[in-house]
């Protein structure tokens, strides 16, 4: 119970240490933040018109308290270029992110564990070189390279899936799904890279341990060895792992939904700092780092609830 | 697999070489306007004798300007780790070394910034400064502070309950003194080995934040920007796509390739 009400304190702490970075970033740097917004041949007038409507000439504290008062209090402010309530606009493009992620992430593990597996089983044999060199070559390659040839291959080629666009998942959930495809399997052959290379490295340290000897010198089937006793250890490392690329993941879509024309939280957060839409720049940064702490967290609780070794006091 | 090891490692030095040696001879050999020379004859040319990369979409010749943009591109890579390194390592070492509340105030720090994504926070920065070369290295360099400090704070944690440190201190020599003398020669193998895997990062940084506008500006040349540029004319010139993400991927690959090799040597715990 401490530990429950400790790590609610401190998630409370670095949400608060959240906010200061995001309006630290934003406004202490060097930078006429109006200018910014209107360009530096703008009139003087107009400026000065912003700067009110901003309240950019109170005092920085001033402009901070306001601004995390409304966090709270649900008032979130209005982008300067869509001219709509932000959190309008975040909750709408939220459910079109958490698509791409969910997806992105499902092809990663599905298809990393199982290689990383038979990498780590034949380990120093031609099955591991194999999977060893792909996964290699999978994390140097940019990801939006691979969007890229995913384009050309799959759209454009074949024709197999648009080249870009969303649909809204109350309209047509199929189309919302085939739109989302491309760009979640772009995503998920960078992440796939990452997490094969750690679903080897762990599983061979696992596979080298006592009780692996032990379970085989009991004659049980080697696939019993490697799946049920291997692998049930090996699955919480791994999972930890793919939880900490989340924080990867949301950088990644920024880039990804912007080449696929897919207007979820990454394109609304490239659109706000294109057009230096201030408000809006604060809040999708603050979201995103949230929403990244906030899983990782997850990931921590769910860590303790799947390996039962772990006991917190 | 010690042989693959051995055959890697040398793969990526040689590799590394090549394109270290293409980045900084290459601009002085090159005729002074090859890279900005348009042919408007030789539009989108594909790759051939003339052109050995093919021509991009004002005629330019991309055999040339992938040479370019291997400058710049590693030019703000190295600087980019340099300055997290600059910035990281003294708040790494000063944590991992005096811990308890030092430690804490400055770790919490590290992980609220490790909340934002690297990308995000560069783009973040990168847009509010002001899109260009210097801006860019800047972006990238603060975005990758924390991972380092992070990294360093471990090793000098554990440097620090070493015997040979306690002997230090026993025999009164300063907190400065052990940190410099003792603790920083001992985190050195983790450092060369973060910082290999950093500039492959931040090659991949660099190539991002161009490819979306926030990076590197035209008319200059960087890979990020040459990719930038062919997604107009996939379909009718795909080489202008390939060429720049080709030279990406080969020094990324050479980095991460030296990078698991000297981990191999360097950290014997890894294995």
């Amino acid at each position: 119970m401490t530990y429950v009400i400790n790590r609610l304190l401190s998630v409370i702490l670095t949400l608060f240490l959240i906010t200061l970075v995001t309006f630290a970033v934003t406004n202490i740097l060097p930078g006429d933040v109006a200018m910014m917004i209107m360009g530096t041949q703008s009139n003087p007038a107009a400026l000065a018109g912003l700067r009110e409507s901003l309240g950019l000439n109170d005092p920085l504290l001033v402009q901070y308290a306001h601004w995390v008062t409304g966090l709270l209090t649900g008032d979130w402010g209005n982008s300067l270029i869509f001219k709509k309530p932000i959190v309008e606009l975040l909750i709408q493009k939220a459910v079109a992110s958490g698509i791409i992620v969910a997806m992105s992430m499902t092809i990663a593990l599905v298809l990393a564990v199982p290689l990383g597996v038979w990498a780590a089983v034949h380990r120093d044999r031609w099955q591991d070189t194999v999977s060893s060199s792909a996964s290699l070559l999978g994390v140097s390659l940019p990801d939006f390279f691979w969007g890229i040839v995913m384009i050309l291959v799959f759209a454009r080629a074949l024709g197999w899936f648009p080249s870009s666009g969303f649909v809204e998942p109350s309209q047509d959930l199929w189309g919302t799904l085939q739109h989302a495809f491309l760009p979640s399997l772009a995503l998920g052959l960078g992440l796939m890279a990452h997490l094969t290379r750690m679903t080897r490295s762990t599983m061979t340290g696992i596979l080298s341990q006592e009780f692996i000897r032990v379970a085989r010198a009991k004659g049980l089937a080697e696939r019993t060895v490697i799946w049920r006793y291997a692998l049930a250890n090996a699955i919480g490392p791994v999972i930890t792992i793919a939880g900490l690329q989340i924080g990867y993941l949301f950088g990644s879509i920024i880039v990804m939904e912007t080449l696929f024309g897919y207007t979820g939280m990454g394109w609304l957060t490239y659109q706000a700092l294109l057009n230096r839409d201030l408000p809006l720049i604060q809040d999708t940064v603050f979201l995103i780092a949230a929403v990244v702490m906030l899983t990782n967290l997850a990931v921590d609780l769910l860590y303790v609830l799947i390996d039962p070794r772990i006991r917190l006091g | 697999m010690k042989r693959f090891k051995t055959t890697k490692g040398l793969i990526g030095i040689v590799v590394l070489l090549a394109i270290a040696l293409v980045a900084i001879v290459g601009p002085m050999v090159i005729p002074p306007d090859a890279a900005t020379a348009m042919d408007m004859h030789a539009r989108r040319a594909p790759p051939s004798l003339a052109h050995v990369f093919g021509t991009d979409q004002l005629g330019r010749d991309l055999m040339y300007r992938v040479i370019l943009g291997a400058r710049t591109s590693l030019e703000i890579a190295v600087s980019a780790v340099v300055m997290s390194i600059v910035f990281g390592l003294p708040l790494g070492l000063i944590s991992g070394y005096f811990g308890g509340f030092v430690d804490n105030v400055l770790m919490r720090l590290v992980d609220t910034l490790l909340a934002f994504p690297a990308l995000l926070l560069a783009l973040t920065i990168s847009a509010v400064l002001g899109p260009n070369v210097q801006n860019t290295i800047i972006a990238i360099g603060i975005a990758f502070t924390p991972f380092l400090a992070r990294i360093i704070r471990g090793e000098a944690l554990k440097v620090t309950q070493m015997p040979y440190v306690e002997a230090a201190r026993a025999s009164g020599t300063t907190d400065g003194m052990i940190m410099v003398r003792h603790v920083l020669p001992n985190i050195r193998p983790a450092l060369i080995v973060q910082g290999t895997i950093s500039l492959a990062f931040a090659i991949l940084a660099e190539a991002g934040l161009s490819f979306l506008g926030l990076g590197t500006q035209p008319p200059a040349a960087s890979w990020g920007l040459m990719i930038q540029a062919s997604r107009d004319q996939l379909d009718i010139a795909p080489w202008t796509a390939v060429v720049p993400g080709l030279a990406v991927a080969l020094t990324v690959l050479g980095l991460n390739m030296l990078g698991d090799v000297l981990r191999d040597i360097l950290d014997p715990r890894s294995k």
